[in-house]
């Protein structure tokens, strides 16, 4: 690691950065450029890597976890557990402030967190279907079906795995289209506004990360067992929402206690059942 | 003066105070306590504090005005914002408008003592840290 | 505060106290299934007297008059016949008696045909004889005794007149004149009694023709009397119904869903219907209740996040006590450890305040009935909704007027309503407006208003008749479920009340909700006695 997390927090200032974008390549660049501006540490595709190994999954799975439209052969639940693996091991690694962080689908799951500051970076058909054009020798008419067919499975994808629609405006705190910006200048707007007080990190939304992050690490162990469960951590208080028949409602109550109990930086456990999924699903967005 | 770090403590909940206090005088830290937000700005009218830490949601006076005042006022002081109606646009608003830091209730006397420090720390002045050191090691 | 037993909704108000039969029916609008039920038997309990059967019975009836009508003339007209048949035996009689006289006026004039008038009235008895059955019928068993002595004496006479013709004269002239005479004077009788007889009954015959006439048309008179009243009974029975079912429909879809009662002495076809629409009732009614609940659960979601907040207070006072209590705990004295652990234990009761408010409001609990103090009601809301309102930065104000009646409802659907009206105003406000929430005697007698004011944008003047409607929302997607208002109305419909709006562009809205007084303690005890 380049800086060591004591040392990020003495500098009271720096934000995390979210990036996201329509055009992958493109926006892996200005996210780097950011990083790179600001001199912050980036975090990218290349920790699927270290991800791929401590779970013991292939790399191109995860990559294929983060790309691919919900389809007829998808395993959904399989799907959502390689996700938990990367949203895990990306919320470990923003613990720091001062980070980059762009290819993890970190937009669809830091949320409310007052000192990440989430960047899209959209990109109208017409462009982006010239690029491709050009960069792979077909047709244009081609290229702007294909470039419209991948919003619409990025969209698809966003609303099945989590819930959300990513094209949604009110996600981020600003939108960049490449339409009316240059690169040089997006980069520019954003390094500007990384440094607004707005964003600076703070121990409430510092605290709120690691809540984040601590019901992550038990959601990965428990979905071993428990595939749907739900999970919310407050200072090492967690939270488990699971749905059960009332008959093994204990065994699994006691089950998941056991499997969380265990987990390193988790006091107390507690338990709810539930059986109106989708209210909960409601609440825990809002 | 003495060299102590000078802290005002703002809240209308009388007990957050009554604890307060002891526990920030342990780390060395000369602590005035208010529960009216009107007294305490009459206070910092007069005399510089390094640290102001206070309520947001308060009758009367909103610890935002409290905020802008010592900004203001004192553009040197380190305000820490408290409340228990923490949410991510009100911490924005106080980071913007220059607060230190921001913290939700409910909170450990740790938790403050360790942003106090880290205020100490911006303010020039190191804090002599040891009792909560041996708290940590009991928590 | 006097809380009487639950009145079974269908009890009978005490006549005459008009406020007590209000009270009844707001109950029965509130009461759930068990006045479904009691209307159901009410409706059942009477007998039963169908449409199908008054038109079976009109149709029954019709044609047993006519019938009686047929078997009358039938009747006549065979007393016609026979008298008919009279007539012409009687006819047949004189004309052989009749013909035999002029064969003895031949004799006494010529001396020829004797034996021809002789041959007639021989003929002249056998068709008496012959037709003796019908002749007994109409004169009576003693006919013979009537007709025949007078034949017989002519035919004597006859015979006698014929003796002496053959003899030569051997009689004298007199007693052959007078003979003669005998014979004229008896001939003369028999015509005489015969004809009598005959002009009699045919007087009867045209009077029997004459009767039946009448009685024919009297019948059809009377039948196109019951006729007529039949179908203008059966008109107005379907026409009424009709009329009272249209204004159910209309009585329904206001909100108000007491079951239908019997209105009549009997039932019939529509009491099926008044059935259909009470079992329709039921089922709306639970659906209502469904949607009041839901409702109900997003407004609780809604003080859930202001509640949350507002315990994070307590929390933060319990937390840093304890904390420090762990921290110090060798270096205090007795009196400030006992100090602090009284804080803990303090605090921790305040917290559990704070949730039990909006636990009681948010528990599910079925249609209850009491006399409710309304400023009381409003105070409770007020406090519920204390965190919005605390969040929003608002004001609110709250006023009541005096010694105010009670009014009879549900107290969780009222603070539902309220609650909607508070919630609503808050989101209509500016940031540190104030919100005015009123009670006070409403403008007609023995209703109360509660007004919630506030001085937020108000609603523009062509939506403003919309607002109550299902489904209607001015708040952003998500928001709002449009519900709000238009459950709050369906409630206070249901306690024979109802909410008003007003309201001035930038100058703020109004809400008025006017519900009746009821004299509850009265009447409970006028039902003791």
């Amino acid at each position: 690691m380049t800086s060591g997390p004591g040392a990020a927090r003495e500098v009271n200032l720096m934000p995390l950065i979210i990036v996201s974008a329509d055009d992958f390549s493109q926006g892996r660049e200005i996210a780097h450029r950011v990083a790179g501006v600001l001199g912050y540490r980036y975090v990218g595709r290349d920790l699927l890597a270290s991800v791929a190994e401590q779970h013991q999954v292939s790399q191109e799975e995860l990559v294929q976890a983060l790309e691919d439209p919900p389809g007829f052969l998808t395993r959904r639940s399989r799907r959502q557990r390689l996700l938990a693996f990367i949203e895990e091991g990306c919320l470990q690694q923003l613990q720091d402030d001062g980070v980059v962080c762009y290819g993890l689908a970190g937009h669809l799951y830091v949320r409310g967190i007052a000192h990440a500051l989430k960047v899209r970076i959209i990109t109208e058909v017409g462009q982006w279907a010239q690029a491709i054009a050009e960069s792979e020798g077909v047709p244009l008419e081609r290229a702007q079906k294909v470039v419209e067919r991948r919003k619409e499975e990025q969209k698809r994808w966003s609303q099945d795995a989590y819930n959300l629609d990513q094209s949604d405006p009110s996600l981020y705190d600003m939108v960049l289209s490449l339409d009316t910006l240059e690169p040089d200048k997006a980069v520019e707007i954003i390094c500007d506004t990384a440094g607004y007080r707005k964003f600076q990190a703070m121990t409430y939304s510092r605290k709120l990360m690691q809540d984040k992050a601590l019901a992550s690490r038990v959601r990965v162990e428990l979905m071993k067992s428990f595939p749907d469960i739900k999970v919310e951590a407050n200072d090492g208080t967690v939270v488990a929402y699971l749905q059960s028949l009332k008959k093994d409602q204990r065994k699994k109550q006691e089950a998941v206690r056991q499997l969380a109990g265990g987990i390193e930086g988790v006091r107390h456990v507690e338990v709810h059942v539930i059986r109106d999924y989708f209210g909960q699903a409601a609440q825990s967005s809002r | 003066m003495s060299d102590n770090l000078q802290v005002l403590l703002l809240d209308d909940e009388p007990i957050v105070g009554r604890r307060l206090k002891p526990a920030l005088a342990k780390i060395g830290c000369e602590v005035e306590v208010f529960e009216d937000p009107e007294e305490a700005l009459a206070r910092m009218a007069q005399q510089e504090f390094d640290v102001v830490v206070t309520d947001i949601r308060m009758d009367q006076i909103d610890g935002m005005q409290v905020l802008e005042f010592v900004r203001e006022r004192w553009p040197r002081s380190k305000v820490i914002m408290i409340t228990g109606y923490a949410m991510m646009s009100l911490a924005r608003e106080a980071m913007e408008k220059g607060a230190f830091d921001f913290i939700a209730k409910p909170f450990k006397p740790d938790d403050l003592r360790k942003v106090i420090a880290k205020a100490a720390k911006a303010l020039g002045s190191e804090i002599d840290f040891g009792a909560a050191e041996v708290d940590k090691a009991n928590g | 505060m006097a809380e009487g037993p639950a009145r079974p909704g269908g009890a009978p108000p005490p006549p005459g106290d008009e406020l007590s039969e209000e009270a009844a029916a707001i109950e029965g609008r509130l009461g759930l299934a068990r006045d479904a039920e009691q209307a159901r038997r009410a409706l059942l309990a009477r007998p039963r007297f169908s449409l199908r059967l008054q038109i079976f019975l009109g149709n029954a009836i019709a044609f047993l008059v006519a019938v009686a009508v047929a078997v009358a003339l039938i009747a006549s007209s065979h007393r016609m016949e026979s008298k008919t048949r009279f007539l012409e035996i009687v006819n047949d009689y004189v004309m052989q008696v009749e013909q035999a006289r002029r064969f003895e006026k031949n004799f006494f004039l010529y001396g020829t045909n004797l034996s021809d008038a002789q041959d007639n009235v021989f003929q002249a008895e056998a068709i008496l004889n012959r037709n003796a059955e019908e002749l007994a019928a109409i004169m009576g068993a003693d006919w013979r005794r009537q007709v025949l002595p007078n034949l017989h004496s002519y035919a004597r006479l006859l015979e006698k007149l014929g003796q002496g013709a053959h003899r030569d004269q051997p009689v004298g002239k007199a007693e052959r004149l007078k003979l003669q005479s005998q014979v004229r004077a008896q001939g003369q009788q028999m015509v005489s009694a015969a004809l009598a007889v005959l002009s009699k009954e045919k007087a009867a015959l045209s009077e029997v023709i004459a009767r039946s006439r009448q009685l024919l048309f009297y019948s059809m008179g009377l039948l196109l009397v019951f006729m007529v009243f039949n179908a203008y009974w059966l008109g107005s029975r379907m026409l009424s119904s009709i009329g009272r079912f249209g204004q159910y429909a209309g009585r329904i879809a206001s909100g108000d869903f007491t079951p239908v009662t019997p209105t009549r002495r009997y039932r019939d076809e529509f009491t099926e219907l008044a059935l259909a629409i009470n079992s329709m009732i039921e089922e709306l009614e639970k659906r209502e209740a469904v949607l009041v609940q839901s409702h109900k659960m997003r407004a609780v979601g809604t003080l859930t996040a202001g509640v949350a907040h507002e315990l994070n207070n307590p929390m933060n006072n319990i937390t840093l006590t304890a904390h420090m209590l762990q921290e110090d705990y060798a270096d205090l004295d007795d009196p400030e450890r006992r100090e602090m652990i009284d804080d803990v234990v303090a605090e921790a009761s305040r917290a559990k305040k704070i949730i039990s408010n909006l636990l009681d409001f948010a528990r599910e609990s079925g249609s209850q009935l009491e006399p409710l103090d309304l400023p009381h009601l409003l105070q409770e809301t007020i406090a519920l909704a204390g965190n919005q309102i605390k969040l929003s930065g608002i004001k609110i104000d709250f006023q009541s007027s005096g010694n105010l009646p009670r009014v009879h409802g549900d107290s969780q659907q009222l603070q539902q309503v309220f609650l909607n009206l508070i919630l609503n105003a808050i989101d209509a406000s500016h940031k540190r407006g104030s919100i005015h929430v009123l009670v006070l005697p409403a403008d007609e007698p023995n209703y109360l208003a509660v007004k919630v004011m506030d001085e937020g944008t108000g609603i523009p003047a062509h939506i403003l008749g919309s607002i109550f409607d299902p489904f209607f929302t001015t708040k952003e997607k998500g928001k709002g479920t449009g519900l709000g208002l238009s459950v709050s109305q369906g409630i206070v419909a249901k306690h024979g009340g109802r909410i008003m709006v007003s309201s001035q562009e930038d100058k703020g809205t109004t809400f008025t909700v006017v519900l009746p007084v009821t004299t509850i303690p009265a009447q409970l005890g006028s039902e003791k006695a």
